[in-house]
């Protein structure tokens, strides 16, 4: 073999030295220069958060720091190609350092859930202690039946037979229950599987829930319903869940899907908080940030939604989060007046002022996600 | 600012890198000390008050003793006052909480504490003017007459905040006159980005999993392990990525600034260790601290005496606090023990000899990163079974297969194989031909990958931005 002269190693080194200039230089300003020219994002779908904007330049933000810690914030937010750079760090954390989650969601037979454990015995005390206060402040004489029931998070079908640590569920409905010796529990677990769940996002799938709320119907004495005849409408936009967001590994579109029966065009849904009606269906908030909000418009402190056509015994009051948005038009089916509490926006001590306990039945149904993280209730 | 993040790596460096190499050489000094102090005023403004009187003290001091000639007794004076001033303002902004508390706690007294933010990197630096002063007064380097060079070499932004802490000595010749050139430029870049690697992919995921396991819910044998296992390749990767970074973008800017690190987990006793890990700290220790207390040369109780001394002083460096006092003192007690006898031994038992470096290593991390005595205490019970926990958990076992494959890259990546590796690829004329397209490439895409994490993550100063 022919040894490489003194010329050509010099050649060969000034050419890498070239390119090596060129890649990485090229790289750095291509990126700079093109995140200039890039009108700021107000908002990022994917991570369903505001993004930073520019921070105010002043002598008093300047000599605080508080520019230049708000400038590391926006250029990091307004970075070009934010969301495939994020997919990249995902994959080189799953992919190459073989890492089984990324920002705590993970994957497995193509659903995405999120790891929560382990058991939260403070937090579920404290959500007790907020029930209950309910109870002590409007439920003790009023007379009302009280429900209390706990929707098990994606992870109890999925965590374990994947390998990944998952919180006791019986542990905390038993040390829940034990709490609420007022309530009478609905257990839903054995009518659920992880099928029943979005595969991308947190929440349950609202047609296959069915079952769920006739149980639940029956329970409360509501009859056996939802009856036959609800028909599926589907969101035309693909939908991605939370946890495509959050973890920013590539996961497939799924399709939203929600039911409708005849006479729910009589039903309606008045807004507390705006002093308004609103479509029990919302496809303007579903093209936002989060298209679970097509469920009553997501995030709601009190609603209260009417069917005219359901017995008039039939009045029940929600303390509910998220998933009971979407649980809500099934119960409302035999239900003359279903009121919505959502005890993370209002505090319970408000709520005497706005609605009558008396009369009505009371369903605490809360997800095993709220129970185990609940420093947001009231 | 930090060199891993968005601002410093797309705009600070750009704008530095091109207002650089535009002007004339003569402006470059000028150039470097400018961004310098935008670098540091980034992130603390207002403790740029404490640079600036250091390096217009550290200038007036090496101007007055040059001026004092002959008169040695006038330059000592010089010497004496500065250094009282330079490592008083470092006593003051470090130390005096420290100092309080403890005096309380012996008299009883409640003194009110100063509450004085460190500014960053104050340790840094203030070695670095001492160095300079210490060395013009011994006559081993000229005065520096320039007060833009002086400047230039305290704040050079490369390694003003954790180091390396380069010697005047050895930067005085290339803060006159320095050549740059593409492979310099090229070579410095690739430097850099290894570092912004090692910090950016690896240190700061350890430190993800050493927090977790950390704050475990469910505490187990196994996770303390984890931690410390962690959180000992975690420093490793922070720091020496830090001080590779520094070494690049010194190169890019005509720089050579020496390596901070040789791989110390490979050593083969914790005298060698201490001759791998953060090198530009053991030397000054050795040569403005040590030597001038008479070194290992005097009887074998005074030895001891300098010993001890300068591993509390190593320690107190690191941090006002007992836990840093201890960890100085653990080292010193090792050193001592191997000079002694224990040498002799490892001398014949290699494998047994690297177990202990590797262990006297993570005990100590576990001493140095502790909040209080009392946690690093629960740690070693935990570690060893003393605390009742079970020996695993779920939690632990979770951590362990998540994380698993990145402590054995990190626990390889710590030796030299993967360097040795790289060599024998780059053997023979089409080894190197295809380890010379693939070098700048790799810089670029890890360049890039940093970017993603960056991008991804959140705000992640440097472990040794506190000292």
């Amino acid at each position: 073999m022919r040894r490489e002269t003194c010329k050509e190693t010099e050649k060969r080194e000034r050419g890498k030295a070239v390119l090596t200039i060129i890649l990485s230089a090229g790289l750095i300003l291509g990126l700079a220069v093109y995140g200039l020219l890039l009108p700021d994002q107000e908002v990022s779908r994917w991570e369903r958060r505001r993004l930073a904007s520019a921070p105010e330049l002043n002598g008093d933000t300047l000599l605080s720091g508080s520019f230049m810690s708000g400038m590391e914030m926006y250029l990091q937010d307004q970075f070009p190609f934010r969301d495939g750079l994020r997919s990249l760090k995902a994959l080189v954390s799953c992919g190459l350092f073989r890492q089984k989650d990324s920002h705590g969601v993970y994957t497995a037979g193509g659903y995405a859930a999120k790891l929560d454990y382990p058991l939260d015995t403070d937090s579920v005390d404290y959500a007790a202690e907020r029930f209950a206060c309910v109870y002590g402040q409007y439920l003790e004489e009023s007379g009302s039946e009280i429900y209390v029931s706990v929707i098990p998070d994606k992870n109890q079908f999925l965590a374990e037979k994947n390998g990944y640590p998952c919180l006791d569920f019986g542990a905390l409905t038993e040390r829940l229950t034990e709490q609420m010796p007022y309530a009478s529990y609905i257990e839903i677990a054995p009518l659920l599987e992880l099928e029943d769940y979005y595969r991308t996002d947190i929440h349950w799938r609202q047609e296959k829930i069915t079952g769920v709320a006739a149980a639940m119907n029956r329970a409360m004495g509501f009859g056996d319903g939802p009856e036959e005849g609800w028909q599926e409408r589907r969101l035309p936009a693909p939908f991605y869940g939370v946890y495509r967001g959050q973890s920013a590994l590539p996961m497939p579109a799924e399709s939203m899907v929600w039911l409708e029966t005849e006479g729910m065009e009589n039903w309606t849904v008045y807004d507390y908080e705006t002093d308004s009606e609103i479509p029990v269906y919302d496809l303007e908030a579903a093209e936002g940030m989060d298209p679970y909000a097509l469920f009553l418009s997501g995030s709601k402190s009190l609603l209260r939604i009417e069917n005219p056509a359901a017995p008039e015994e039939n009045r029940l009051i929600l303390f509910r989060d998220s998933f009971g948005s979407s649980i809500a038009p099934l119960l409302a089916e035999h239900v003359r007046e279903l009121i919505l509490a959502d005890i993370r926006y209002i505090s319970p001590a408000l709520l005497g002022e706005l609605i009558s306990f008396e009369g009505r039945d009371v369903l605490f149904l809360y997800s095993e996600s709220v129970l185990n993280n609940s420093e947001t209730l009231k | 600012m930090l060199f891993s993040s968005i601002t410093f790596l797309y705009y600070f460096l750009p704008c530095t890198g091109i207002l650089y190499f535009a002007v004339p050489k003569r402006g470059r000094n000028m150039v470097l000390l400018a961004a310098s102090l935008v670098f540091y005023g980034w992130g603390e403004p207002r403790f740029l008050i404490f640079m600036i009187l250091a390096i217009l003290g550290g200038y007036l001091s090496g101007r007055l003793i040059g001026a004092c000639g002959q008169n040695r007794k006038a330059a000592r004076a010089v010497l004496a006052v500065f250094s009282v001033l330079c490592l008083g303002m470092l006593a003051v902004c470090k130390y005096a909480g420290f100092l309080i508390e403890n005096f309380n706690r012996i008299t009883g007294l409640s003194v009110p504490l100063l509450r004085i933010a460190l500014p960053i990197g104050i340790s840094f630096y203030t070695f670095q003017i001492l160095s300079y002063v210490i060395d013009v007064y011994r006559n081993t380097v000229p005065v520096q007459n320039s007060l833009i060079s002086l400047g230039t070499y305290i704040s050079m932004f490369p390694q003003l905040i954790a180091g390396p802490i380069v010697r005047y000595a050895d930067l005085a010749q290339e803060l006159e006159k320095r050549t740059c050139s593409f492979e310099e430029a090229a070579a410095g870049i690739r430097h850099f980005a290894a570092g912004l690697s090692k910090k950016v992919l690896l240190a700061n995921t350890l430190g993800e999993l050493a927090e977790f396991c950390r704050g475990s819910a469910g505490p187990t044998v196994l996770s303390a392990w984890i931690y410390a296992a962690a959180f000992t390749l975690q420093i490793y990767f922070d720091f020496s990525g830090y001080s590779d970074m520094a070494i690049g973008l010194g190169r890019i800017f005509g720089f050579h600034f020496r390596e901070n690190f040789r791989y110390p987990y490979t050593a083969s006793s914790m005298t060698d260790f201490w001759r791998r890990w953060h090198i530009s700290l053991g030397t000054w220790f050795r040569d403005y601290l040590y030597i001038p207390l008479g070194g290992s040369r005097v009887p074998k109780a005074r030895w001891i005496f300098n010993l001890l001394v300068v591993w509390a002083a190593t320690g107190l460096w690191h941090g006002a606090a007992w836990n840093f006092v201890l960890w100085g003192l653990f080292y010193a007690a090792l050193l001592a023990a191997e000079k002694l006898w224990l040498g002799k031994i490892l001398e014949k038992r290699k494998i047994a000899a690297h177990i202990y470096v590797i262990l006297a290593a993570v005990l100590g991390f576990v001493l140095f990163n502790a909040v209080s005595l009392a946690e690093a205490a629960d740690t070693f019970r935990a570690m060893f079974g003393l605390a009742g926990l079970p020996g695993a958990g779920a939690d632990s076992l979770y951590a362990l297969r998540s994380y698993g494959p990145l402590l054995l890259t990190a626990a390889l990546g710590a030796t030299p194989l993967p360097a040795r590796l790289w060599a024998r690829l780059s053997v023979g004329r089409t080894g190197k031909m295809v380890c010379a397209a693939a070098e700048p490439a790799a810089a670029a895409l890890l360049l890039l990958v940093c970017t993603a994490f960056l991008v991804d993550g959140s705000f992640n100063p440097f472990l040794y931005f506190r000292f």
